[in-house]
């Protein structure tokens, strides 16, 4: 695969979005009709946007073609689906590679680009993804909008997003998520035969997406917003879309511009060569530890609406649950110091944040609370499927935070930074709450995005099992293994740590059983008859028309 | 079940959890300032103990002893001595990191840090190096002797 090779796949990709521009007009004028009728052409596109978006909408081809609010919201949905896929297959892969102590079927190499290949596609394509489609999916309905007049620009972020996610599939990196200055210099073109520049782009691109959408995200929810809905009766979903908000916008532009000066570095090194190496690391992490918070708060949110719904009784307190998610926002942004720990960057340094990282805990504890408190005074509680992810996601998040509490320590974390206690801990909170709640949400949304109707239950709750005895197999013997020093990143290890490698390539694989159910549980279901309401309980105040 | 006095159990249940994590943060803090040396520093003009000097580069680990003798992948210690590690590096950044002593430190090229290590049982321990540094990351890694 040579450089002409790439050049005609982005070639390729970019003729094809030139196409879809061309039928861009044609299509959604005739969709448009079929959805609302007649009135389509008489309407303005700003008024049938509004109609489109405040409609129950369902998973099809065309949303490609339209610009309401919900339309962008399928063409995230169906991306970051396809996105978790890839991203998956590049997890599996390499935990079957480490099967043994030395690299097997993955040259170092190969085992690198998957590495890269995996961290960048989930973290930016499936979170950042996944939040920006039940943001525009959800945030219509939960807030009852009076406007979507900004559809042209969703639409352009959205193209951003998935060029940036395909520059990232196929750059073949070898810089690991994080590019580390110098390393990153060094595995150019020229260097090491990578080409980090192309993800640098991509990850750029995708934090421009996020950040416009993130601003029309707030405009949605505190300018559009109905008039019969007061601040003090906002969603919690919306809320926890605020808070994500509000930290993409203040921290997302700071990484972009460190990006932007990262490209021109691999052509001219200036920028980065005559301060201290660690100050792209620095700047990296002021964007690096908000992402992680901005994937899980809506997860938060998903669960703070779920939950009350399946367990039959209202929230425990609704007034904690907004306070624990407004100072997730503020005490969040405070803590991303806790990466460079040990990098000597002074005690002050180390004093400051680790101390931000256990006031960080407080709110966390907060919204536990409020769950578990839910579930207590709970009068019948249903265990469907969506409840099943999230009772697990709630235990996930408990197990993934204690150990984040633990390395908040800065003695405890010269023990366990950058092994793999640190892969388990965000692989607990990742699977359990970021991709369990967009599986439940996915779930919860199934009447509506196929049209009415259902999914086959008996493959859901397979798939439920497999991704839950995945996650405990897997993060569980990373965490043991971890404990004894077992490195992350790594394409070989020591012998002695083959158990708990093994052990996680099972777990790995099954998670991958799992995800396939799903795929093939949604394409089965989506070819049966309907058979119910496209109704659904995340979309309960929105008014069909 | 329902609960009476909902707002009291919110409240005990945050008292508890704050007094925990300043608990937590105290003795933190208590330990950075009483015991400095066993965490990664920048260097200092006066070190503690014998002086080695570790230098990571790409892919593999040297270690300098005082009398000026240099060993590759292999430190070798004597147990009940104290050293100070002078952990540098040749390229990119790296870490290099002792599972069994606890201690790890960036190697920061043009950054030296040290970190101070007093090894008790004589035996034979890992050293790995935790933080990713190109195609051969995974051989950054070598044995700890103590005699």
């Amino acid at each position: 695969m040579g450089f002409s090779f790439v050049l005609a796949v982005f070639g390729s990709t970019i003729a094809a979005i030139i196409a879809m521009v061309f039928l861009l007009y044609y299509f959604s004028m005739d969709y448009r009709r079929n959805l609302i009728g007649e009135s389509a052409s008489s309407l303005s596109r700003e008024q049938s946007n509004l109609l489109l978006s405040r409609m129950r909408r369902e998973i099809s081809f065309s949303a490609f073609f339209m610009d309401d609010s919900k339309s962008i919201g399928i063409r995230y949905l169906i991306t970051t689906v396809i996105l978790f896929f890839i991203g998956g297959l590049a997890g599996v892969g390499m935990r079957i590679s480490l099967w043994y102590p030395f690299p097997t079927f993955l040259t170092p190499i190969q085992y690198n680009i998957l590495l890269t290949a995996h961290g960048t596609i989930m973290l930016y394509g499936f979170a950042v993804g996944s939040i920006l489609a039940l943001g525009y999916y959800l945030l219509p309905s939960a807030n009852m909008i009076e406007r979507d007049n900004l559809g042209i620009v969703n639409s352009i972020m959205y193209w951003f997003f998935l060029i940036g996610s395909l520059f990232i599939i196929f750059s073949r990196s070898t810089a690991s998520w994080y590019f580390y200055y110098p390393l990153v210099d060094q595995l150019s073109i020229a260097g090491g035969g990578s080409y980090s520049f192309f993800t640098l782009i991509g990850v750029s691109l995708i934090q421009v997406a996020a950040t416009v959408s993130s601003i029309i995200f707030l405009k949605m929810i505190f300018l559009d917003r109905n008039k019969s809905i007061p601040v003090s009766k906002i969603s919690l979903f919306s809320w926890s879309i605020v808070s994500s908000a509000v930290l993409i916008i203040t921290s997302a532009p700071v990484s972009t511009i460190a990006n932007g000066y990262l490209i021109y570095d691999l052509i001219n090194p200036v920028f980065f060569q005559g301060s201290s190496v660690l100050t792209y690391a620095i700047l990296f992490w002021f964007w690096g530890h908000p992402l992680v918070y901005v994937a899980i708060l809506p997860a938060f949110g998903l669960i703070y609406e779920m939950l009350p719904k399946y367990a039959g009784v209202p929230l425990y307190s609704y007034r904690a649950g907004v306070f624990s998610l407004l100072l997730l926002m503020v005490f969040s942004a405070l803590v991303w110091g806790h990466h460079l720990f040990n990098s000597g960057l002074g005690t002050i340094w180390d004093l400051m944040f680790s101390t931000t990282s256990f006031i960080v805990v407080i709110p966390s504890a907060m919204s536990v609370f409020n769950w578990i408190a839910t579930l207590w005074t709970a009068r019948g509680i249903r265990l469907t499927v969506p409840m099943l992810f999230v009772l697990n996601g709630i235990i996930d998040f408990i197990i993934g935070g204690v150990v984040g509490v633990y390395s908040a320590d800065v003695g405890l974390n010269a023990f366990i930074h950058g092994t793999y206690a640190i892969t388990s801990h965000f692989h607990w909170i990742f699977i359990g709450m970021t991709a369990g709640m967009a599986f439940a949400a996915i779930y919860v949304l199934f009447p509506t995005l196929t049209g009415g109707r259902t999914y086959n239950v008996p493959l859901a709750k397979v798939h439920f099992y497999l991704n839950s005895v995945g996650t405990i197999l897997m993060s569980g013997f990373w965490l043991v293994g971890g404990f004894e020093g077992m490195p992350r990143r790594v394409a070989g290890y020591f012998g002695i740590f083959q158990t708990y490698q093994d052990v996680a390539a099972i777990g790995g694989v099954i998670l991958g059983i799992g995800f396939l159910i799903f795929l093939i549980n949604f394409a089965y279901s989506a070819y049966q008859a309907p058979v119910m309401s496209n109704d659904n309980s995340l979309e309960g105040e929105v008014q069909p028309i | 079940m329902p609960l009476k006095n909902k707002l009291l159990v919110e409240v005990i249940w945050i008292v508890a959890v704050v007094a925990i994590l300043s608990w937590a943060a105290v003795s933190n803090a208590a330990y950075l300032t009483s015991d400095q040396n066993y965490i990664s520093n920048p260097v200092s003009s006066d070190p503690v103990g014998t002086v080695i000097n570790v230098t990571g580069y790409q892919w593999a680990w040297a270690f300098q002893y005082p009398n000026g003798t240099i060993t590759t992948d292999k430190l070798v210690l004597k147990a009940n001595t104290t050293y100070t590690l002078v952990v540098n590096s040749k390229d990119v950044i790296h870490d290099f990191y002792i599972p069994a002593f606890g201690v790890q430190s960036y190697a920061v090229p043009g950054h030296p840090n040290q970190v101070t290590i007093e090894p008790m049982k004589a035996g034979t321990y890992i050293f790995e190096c935790v933080e990713y540094c190109g195609e051969l990351h995974y051989e950054m890694r070598g044995t700890v002797v103590v005699t």
